[in-house]
Order: C-alpha cells, then structure tokens, then sequence
C-alpha cells in the first residue's frame, strides 16, 4: 500500500515540478531584458549579469517551491535582482558606470537625414549622459519605473519609502528635463 | 493640496503615473485644467518620461539571443526539482527514522520512570522499617545509669551532613528532600544507639502510618521503662533493633500508633 501512494505523490510532485518551470521559463522571458539592463546600469555586465539573473530565476523556483507569496512576482524579481547585484558588485568591485559611449550609437532611426541622425545621436548620448550621471539611488528608481514597475514595487525592491521613490523620481525627470532643455 | 495653490512636480509626476489616490487626483487635475503653468509643466515632465524613454529603449546594448540562457535555466530548474525531489524523499525517509528512534527513546524513557518510581515506591515501603542488611543496628558500650543521665542522649541526636548524605545513597535516594525523611536512629542514643550507618536509616515523617513521630514515641516510652527498671537495657535494645512496630504494638498495647 505504501509504495503505490509513494509512487502517487512522487508523480504528482513531479507534475507540480514541470508546471512551475514552465511558468518561470516564461516569466524569464518576459523579464531577461529588464533585468540585463538593469543589471548593466548598476554595474553588473555580460556574462556576470546573465549569471544574476539564472540566479534570480532559479531563487524564484525556490520561493514559488516552498508556496510563498506570489503576489507580483516582476517586482519580486527586480527586487531580487538588486540584491543579487548588489552583492555580485561587492564582490567583483566593479564600478557601476557604463564602459564605454558606444550603446549611444546604436538602433537610431536610419530614416531621417544624416544631420537629423547626428541630432538625435546627440540628444540621446547628452539624455544618457545625465542617466548615469545621476547618483545611484535615483538611477535605480528611475530604471525600475522605465522597466514598469510601481512606486510601492520600487520602493519594496529598493528598501525605500514610497516618497522617497516619488522624490527621486521627480528630481531625476528635472535633471533630463534640464539637460533636454539644453540641447 | 489647496485647489488654488499649484501642485509641486513631485505630485505632478504622481498624478501622471497614477499613483495619487482619486480625491487627489480628481483636485490635480481640476487644478491642471484652470491653470496654464501647471499643464506646461505636466507637458514637460511628459515630455521628460518620453525622452527618456526613448533614449533608454534604443541606446541599450543589443540583448543577446535568449535561447542559451533559457536552455541554461531549464537545465538549472531541472537539477533543482531533482534535488528537491531527493532530498523530499531522504527527507520522508529520515522522518520515518527520526521517529522510530523517538518513540524507541520515549519507551525507553517510560520504562526508565516507572522503574524508578516502582524502585522509589519500594524504598518508601521498606522505609518503615530500615533494611536488615543496612541497618541492623549498633550500639554504643554503656550502662543502664548513663543512659540515663539526660546530657549523654541529647548530644548524640544530631547526625552529621555528610553521614545522612552516605545514608541516602546507601538507601538509593541522594536526591531524597531534607524535610520528608528523618535519618533516624534505628537504636536511639538514649538507649544506647551509636552514630554509625549501621544504625541509621531514612525515615518518613508522614509519609506512612508507621513514621518517625511513632518511633519516637516508642524510644521516649522505652526509655522511662529502662529508667524505671521495667525492662532492661538489652531487651529495650534487642526489641527496638529487631522490630520497632512490633515493639511499640507489645510496649502500647495497641495494633495501631495513637
């Protein structure tokens, strides 16, 4: 009787098993982008970043596994992704700042004219330019709401109040809007 | 927010992202609809987000193809619910063990205190009367006058700490409380009795019908007998040390203690 019913179980543990990494691969897709791209801005790049985010997912099977709240879960994993690249960086000492200019010379619209590129090119590199410039706090607030998320997702993600996430938003958007105006 | 002031751009930009409740947003945006400046302002911090925006959807570096990752995801999961799966299994199985071993530990447990209450319950009735191979008695070398002369008896009653302890423990009771037991002499020193373990055995207080508060009875009572030349010393000794029940029954004239 005992082993039928041990069979049972282990069947039906591996059923939940397949389901639940069916729903992470597909919340990995949705947020591999969001996530490299955050990780980038704080510092965290290439291989090291694809390394954080196979970490986050793989923390995420481990938190859905043990039947945990599974209540937003993007905001859990860009909350996740902080961590995990906050700790990476400390490790690796890197320094969060983009390596070189050339992403500002990239994926522009080829239609216009070549001066209306080199515009563009310009007012995208100085809008960037004042992206990393800002300190690291509001760089974070600013790429999770560009990524989606909520004030409250944000300011849980990020260990902050929801008016410190409103203040650094709204001081970070007048920075770009100043260097916009200056173009 | 007063409706006649101006929002400040932190509640502008929450206003735009939704993040005010509706009574706030509701006066925002009646204050943005009659006033100019505030519109142009939301217009900027739009126009802020979408600039922004843009830059950062088009100037990131080109994400790379996602299949190896997934597939490296897909591999990891799979390790990790195989993991899980055996350790869920070593875990049932350790959890059976774990308490099989704690039930063997509770008989054993179980076993354990009702022998050492049988043991304690043994004790408790052998206590009123000392065991004879302990406690057989022994007394010192003394005539009938000494005995007699109050001084003697009175200063051999008190038994050393460490004597009463040897007692307890040759009794298997060290833990035994102070107050339940006397270390009692089985021959009084006012009849002769000597400080030896020989002649010393844990006695309850209350605990029988037959307890020390009887025994000391029957030693007061046998003593007047021996002052008083009713009995002689040896036989108030032989009596006492052979059976003390049976003496304070013949010496009372009674089947049970007053």
């Amino acid at each position: 009787m005992r082993l039928p019913l041990l069979v049972r179980q282990a069947a039906a543990e591996s059923a939940k098993a397949a389901t639940l990494q069916e729903e992470i691969l597909g919340l990995f897709e949705q947020s591999r982008a969001g996530l490299l791209r955050y990780l980038n801005s704080m510092g965290v790049r290439d291989h090291d970043a694809e390394e954080v985010v196979q970490e986050v997912f793989l923390a995420l099977f481990r938190h859905l596994r043990l039947g945990r709240d599974r209540h937003n879960l993007r905001g859990w994993v860009f909350r996740v992704a902080h961590n995990l690249g906050l700790k990476h960086r400390n490790l690796t000492r890197r320094i969060a700042y983009p390596a070189d200019d050339s992403i500002f010379h990239r994926q522009i619209d080829p239609s216009p004219n070549p001066e209306q590129q080199v515009n563009a090119r310009q007012r995208q590199g100085k809008l960037l330019a004042v992206f990393h410039a800002l300190p690291e706090h509001d760089r974070c607030c600013l790429h999770l709401r560009a990524e989606g998320l909520r004030y409250r997702e944000i300011a849980k993600a990020l260990g902050i109040s929801l008016g410190a996430v409103a203040q650094s938003l709204a001081r970070s958007l007048e920075k770009l809007h100043q260097a916009d105006g200056r173009l | 927010m007063r409706a006649d002031l101006h929002p400040s751009d932190q509640e502008l930009l929450l206003a735009a992202d939704g993040e005010l409740s509706r009574r706030e947003a509701g006066r925002v945006q009646a204050h943005l609809s009659s006033c100019w400046h505030c519109r142009t302002r939301m217009h900027e911090i739009e126009t802020a987000i979408a600039e922004f925006t843009h830059a950062y959807e088009t100037a990131d570096e080109p994400v790379p193809p996602i299949d190896g990752p997934r597939a490296l995801l897909k591999a990891h999961l799979e390790e990790a619910s195989n993991t899980s799966r055996d350790w869920s299994w070593l875990g049932f199985r350790s959890a059976i063990g774990a308490l099989a071993i704690l039930l063997i530990a509770f008989g054993v447990l179980i076993g354990l205190q009702l022998r050492a209450r049988q043991r304690a319950h043994a004790n408790y009735v052998a206590l009123a009367t000392p065991r004879i191979s302990l406690t057989p008695g022994a007394i010192r070398i003394v005539t009938r006058d000494e005995v007699c002369s109050a001084d003697g008896a009175e200063s051999a009653r008190v038994v050393p700490a460490n004597l009463r302890q040897k007692v307890l423990e040759e009794y298997g009771m060290p833990q035994a409380k102070a107050d339940l037991f006397e270390i009692d002499f089985l021959i009084t020193p006012e009849l002769g009795g000597s400080e030896d373990i020989r002649n010393l055995w844990p006695q309850p207080y209350e605990a029988t019908l037959w307890n020390a508060h009887v025994k000391d009875a029957l030693e007061d009572r046998l003593h007047e007998m021996v002052c008083s030349g009713e009995i002689d010393l040896a036989t108030a000794q032989h009596d006492i040390s052979t059976d003390w029940i049976s003496a304070y029954k013949k010496y009372f004239h009674t089947d049970r203690p007053f």
